[in-house]
């Protein structure tokens, strides 16, 4: 218990200094705590509601919160035992040599105040929950990076829930990073620059002309962000937005990031190094919300389906055959319009808004198009998320180039 | 020192501009060694690498400015077909061993056949064996490293320890004079290169014991 007060909960709190703005945001806190605990004892649980609220401002707000509703987004029954460890797993595993190297060094992802010894308890929990996960799923392979997403769970829910969300993640939103090779995951990273493409075309152009490439995102990438922020209650705030979204969503992020920094870029010697420095050196006092929901709408405006095409063009290899899969069409089938989302394009779409916030470039009139196909997106998708791994969303012609 | 990665305007102002990469097994101390580089000092690694990540830092050699950019990168297996890429513009490689665990120098050879196959023909090879502040723990004979350095025809092995600030710049002040050495002489022309009679045979320093500082096997 000493482990939750020391993170901290109100993930947002410290942005609200005035006196009456405190008061605002701790009754719309006030509020958005009722809505949860209301949605969670709704029978049944209403899980629609709970990804609204860990996609809206502020996400789940509390790490006990997170415990209760991160099964749920999961779809993970908390009731079932956690699955049992044996005792020779350390000797059997031929991962455990990389594991133990990885979490011995993992200081960083532990709260500063904590006592040593605590700290040593959770590492040893960390190595075992992770060598338990890949033998009973002999098909993940272990990547570094991946305990920084483990230890990110442990911290918050502890060890007996950790074993079964994790499970359950890497088997669907992290299974292309677990993949025998880097393949599928190189090519999650190809959808980064179609993305800002679409968006601001001026920086794009600029990024290709330093040859940059992707690789400064592959860390925010395969431990959604984890291994790059230094202060937890962001790290937890964005994991709240991950599960309740597509797997695809944390690229999403990556490309709001470079493009919230877009003068910093441009201002930049136009050189790889130069631009893979700059890019991969992440501020830590990035505006999460504002670049939250921007990810949101970007997902909504550009889904992967669309930008599909454009990532396999970054690869080598060229396919002409043409996407047949909706994955939107198919999801918005599936859920309720979301109105936390459907508010927020209203605004966006009024004249003034759109001048003032440039999200998509000029060549293209995405708004008609968003008004028809309805704002389900980025929550819908994330309803059959927990049985999909990233790349099964991506049309059929894609996945030819990873048989 | 004087140079940061973002530091620019006045401080641009260099003779040569070399990349170095930095590779060898996980947990030997890669990040160490180039964060000690760049600031002086010693940190405990507080996470692994993933991915690339690179570091600058300006050093003066023989009345030269030599801007030194070395791309520290992520040693686990899988991360190779990432690294690879960084290769081809390498003018260097530093390759690093735990010399307290033996299966890290035994990859060794490995990651010379990947620079073969990856980067530029005639890179600069140099390898260190890094932490050896725990000298007593050694599994790794420095002579074993002389002897597959000369069988692979590198410039140089040093023993080093970040921790103890031990032969750090040495090993960056060593490549960079070669690197001076051997870019004048392409000032010459290929020709030169392969007439004038460049020491193949490594240089060779040792940690521990301490006397050995300089051997040519």
């Amino acid at each position: 218990m000493a482990l939750r007060s020391a993170q901290g909960d109100g993930p947002i709190s410290s942005r609200w200094d005035g006196g009456a703005e405190k008061a605002d945001f701790n009754n719309k806190k006030k509020k958005k705590v009722a809505e949860i605990y209301q949605a969670l004892n709704s029978d049944p649980i209403d899980v629609a509601a709970l990804r609204r609220m860990a996609i809206s401002e502020g996400g789940l707000l509390t790490d006990e919160i997170r415990r209760k509703v991160w099964p749920r987004l999961l779809n993970v029954n908390t009731s079932d035992p956690p699955p049992l460890l044996g005792k020779d797993l350390r000797q059997m595993s031929k991962d455990y040599q990389q594991v133990l190297l990885d979490v011995r060094r993992s200081l960083r992802r532990f709260p500063p105040g904590m006592p040593d010894e605590q700290r040593e308890g959770l590492q040893e929990e960390l190595i075992d929950i992770i060598l338990l996960v890949l033998e009973r799923n002999p098909q993940l392979h272990y990547y570094q990076g991946y305990h920084d997403i483990v230890v990110t769970f442990l911290l918050v829910v502890g060890e007996k829930l950790t074993t079964s969300l994790v499970e359950k993640l890497s088997t669907h939103h992290l299974r292309d990073f677990m993949e025998p090779t880097m393949d599928n995951t190189r090519h999650i990273l190809n959808y980064l620059m179609p993305i800002i493409d679409q968006v601001n075309p001026e920086l794009h152009d600029f990024m290709q002309s330093a040859e940059v490439g992707t690789i400064f995102a592959l860390s925010w990438l395969i431990t959604w962000f984890g291994h790059v922020l230094s202060d937890f209650r962001h790290v937890v705030r964005l994991y709240d937005f991950f599960l309740a979204c597509h797997p695809l969503m944390p690229i999403y992020f990556a490309a709001v990031i470079v493009l919230y920094r877009e003068q910093e870029v441009l201002d930049c010697d136009c050189d790889m190094a130069s631009v893979h420095h700059l890019l991969s050196q992440i501020p830590q006092d990035l505006p999460y919300e504002t670049l939250i929901s921007r990810a949101g709408d970007l997902f909504v405006q550009f889904p992967p389906s669309e930008l599909a095409r454009e990532a396999a063009a970054q690869q080598e290899a060229t396919r002409t055959a043409a996407s047949t899969f909706k994955d939107f069409e198919l999801v918005s089938a599936q859920q309720r319009p979301d109105m936390v989302l459907r508010q927020r394009f209203r605004e966006l779409l009024r004249p003034e808004e759109r001048t003032k916030d440039v999200l998509t470039k000029p060549r293209t009139n995405r708004f008609v198009k968003l008004a028809v196909m309805g704002l389900t997106v980025a929550l819908g998708a994330a309803a059959l998320a927990v049985v999909k791994s990233a790349l099964e969303w991506a049309p059929k012609f894609q996945l030819q180039l990873f048989p | 020192m004087q140079l940061s990665g973002s530091a620019r305007t006045a401080e641009e102002d260099f003779d040569y501009l070399f990349k170095i990469i930095l590779i060898g097994d996980s947990n030997v101390g890669k990040t160490c060694v180039v964060q000690h580089f760049k600031s002086g000092v010693y940190t405990e690694s507080r996470q692994n690498t993933i991915g690339v990540d690179f570091t600058v830092r300006s050093l003066e050699v023989d009345g030269k400015r030599v801007k030194m950019q070395v791309w520290d990168t992520a040693g686990q297996e899988r991360f190779r077909t990432i690294t690879q890429s960084y290769y081809r513009s390498a003018h260097a490689a530093i390759i690093a061993y735990d010399l307290t665990r033996r299966a890290t120098f035994e990859s060794v050879p490995h990651w010379i056949h990947e620079i073969e196959k990856y980067g530029a023909a005639n890179l600069v090879i140099m390898l260190i064996g890094n932490k050896s502040d725990r000298w007593e723990e050694r599994h790794v004979l420095f002579e074993e490293a002389c002897t597959l350095a000369e069988k692979h025809g590198l410039l140089a092995v040093l023993e080093t320890s970040a921790k103890e600030s031990r032969n750090i710049d040495e090993v960056f002040v060593l490549m960079a004079k070669e690197l001076i050495a051997r870019n004048s002489l392409h000032l010459y022309g290929e020709s030169a290169l392969n007439s004038l009679p460049l020491d193949s045979s490594p240089v060779l320093v040792a940690q521990r014991p301490s006397e050995k500082t300089h051997c040519t096997c």
